[in-house]
């Protein structure tokens, strides 16, 4: 089956074995800076610990869902043209908006344990909370949807436009603070302005985005290659059981009889 | 090897079909659910999102309309006006030169201790004289719930030293001055 | 809960989270690739196209 010597390996290659090493040593560095090399804040102490993972969880979360959007216009827009009708596209917004909704649980997960120290509450339904709760729910949705029964292309195309639909929500949960009055601080960085925050926690920061980019990539690139051997997986047993059906038929000629 | 079917062509998806059902009914059982989770979200989101406090100024400004009503109000804490006795804390806050005078119950969140921290408060205004940084007041805050709103500053314990004067400009354009403590 | 206690948590909860999604994801792409006959082909080789699956 010459469509299959692409995906005839685990979902390991040279390259992201490279890259998940690349992926664990960074994230060695990323604890040692983070945790230990990095100063305490002046108001927060230790608290300020949690930015390192808190911030770039969001920030991975966001790129994710900017590819599943992306991936999620190119299925429709060329789905037609290609051979594969664009399942390529339909596998890389899955797997990204699976990533995505990993890190937005974690971002909320760590939020949250940031906001007992710090706010002195695990929660509250300010703006910036209440809609990152619902991007969380909305691309849980996304991926509850993609699992629904339907022909792949078509199932596709459902999926496509609730991924474009989900993503408005992430420049309202990313703005919100600057829109509303929220409890939540508001940007760590943005463009434009000058950042309040220390050179050490800064690059500390950054790096640790970097890191958490490497990770994502990595999980990405996988489960996508997971989804096309659950594709093969699928089309596979369907053979299986339609030949099975058939190779029925002779012996069993009353309820042959009856079908056609 | 051909494996096209070689009767029906219902037939594929009625394999499909069979294998598929049982999943279905598992699958609308958690779209129903995150459909619940959706709405009960939004329902919260509007109740408080849009507004979820009102600075010292404004509060001070809606008195009347507020009148016994539950709200949140936020200012930053006077370091020199914090006095705790038996679970009760006093002090006031100040936004916009306007000044409140709060009186919490409860235990206030460990980062109340830092100097000028933007902190939120709930509760209700209450009739009473009560001496404020910016003059005598015919109200007080009661408040039985504090969440400290830090800011998205952040500054090295190493480097920077905890003090007790006002943030640069916060207070430039206020008629009244605030004692500062230097101990 | 004390602020080195919530950091140790967070960092902990986040470590375990990436590294049981990543196992996941690695031995789901295992167990099906298995199930479907693909085995476990060497890296280093120009890939035999033989169909035999190579098992490591």
């Amino acid at each position: 089956m010459p469509e299959r010597t692409d995906d005839s390996k685990m979902t390991a290659t040279p390259l992201t074995r490279v890259l998940g090493i690349l992926g664990i040593a960074a994230s060695v560095v990323m604890a040692v800076l983070g945790l230990f090399i990095s100063p305490p804040d002046v108001v927060q102490g230790e608290a300020v610990r949690m930015l390192y993972l808190h911030v770039p969880s969001i920030w991975i979360a966001y790129g994710s869902f900017v590819l599943t959007s992306i991936s999620s216009l190119l299925f429709l827009a060329r789905s037609k043209r290609r051979e594969d009708s664009g399942r390529h596209y339909d596998r890389l917004a899955g797997s990204a908006a699976e990533v995505g909704v990993v890190f937005t649980g974690l971002t909320l997960i760590t939020g949250m344990l940031w906001g007992k120290v710090t706010w002195g509450t695990y929660w509250q339904w300010d703006a910036r909370l209440t809609t990152t709760v619902l991007l969380f729910v909305t691309y849980l949705g996304y991926l509850a949807l993609r699992r629904l029964p339907a022909d792949p292309v078509v199932r596709g195309r459902r999926a496509a436009v609730m991924a474009l639909i989900s993503f408005i929500n992430v420049p309202i949960v990313h703005y919100s603070v600057d829109w509303w009055r929220t409890l939540h601080q508001k940007a760590s960085l943005s463009v434009g302005r000058r950042p309040e925050i220390t050179g050490e926690m800064y690059w500390t920061l950054l790096y640790s985005a970097l890191t958490v980019t490497i990770v994502g990539a990595w999980l990405i690139i996988h489960r996508y290659r997971v989804i096309r051997l659950e594709e093969i997986r699928d089309e596979e047993n369907l053979k299986m059981l339609i030949s099975s059906r058939h190779q029925e038929k002779p012996t069993d000629s009353t309820a042959a009889g009856e079908v056609s | 090897m051909d494996l096209t079917p070689r009767h029906e062509i219902e037939e594929p998806e009625e394999v499909r079909r069979t294998i598929h059902r049982r999943r279905r009914w598992i699958i609308l059982v958690i779209a129903v659910l995150l459909i619940a989770a959706l709405a009960f979200v939004t329902a919260q989101g509007l109740r408080n999102a849009t507004l979820f406090f009102r600075n010292v100024d404004e509060a001070i400004e809606q008195r009347t309309e507020l009148g016994t009503s539950r709200f949140r109000i936020q200012g930053r804490v006077i370091p020199s006006s914090v006095q705790g006795e038996s679970g009760v804390t006093t002090f006031q806050i100040v936004h916009e030169c306007a000044v409140a005078a709060i009186r919490h119950t409860g235990d206030p969140p460990e980062l109340f201790e830092s100097p000028w921290i933007p902190v939120v408060l709930e509760g209700r205004w209450v009739q009473g004289k009560s001496q404020t940084a910016a003059g005598a007041d015919s109200h007080y805050f009661r408040s039985d719930r504090m969440l400290v709103k830090h800011t998205n500053e952040y500054a090295s314990a190493n480097e920077v030293r905890v003090n007790e004067e006002p943030p640069a400009g916060f207070l430039d354009d206020c008629s009244f001055e605030v004692p500062v403590d230097h101990s | 809960m004390s602020e080195v206690a919530t950091v140790a948590i967070g960092w902990g909860l986040t470590f375990v989270v990436i590294v049981t999604y990543s196992l996941w994801v690695v031995s789901r792409g295992r167990t099906i690739g298995r199930k479907i006959g693909i085995g476990e082909v060497h890296q280093s080789g120009q890939l035999q196209e033989s169909d035999l699956p190579t098992d490591t």
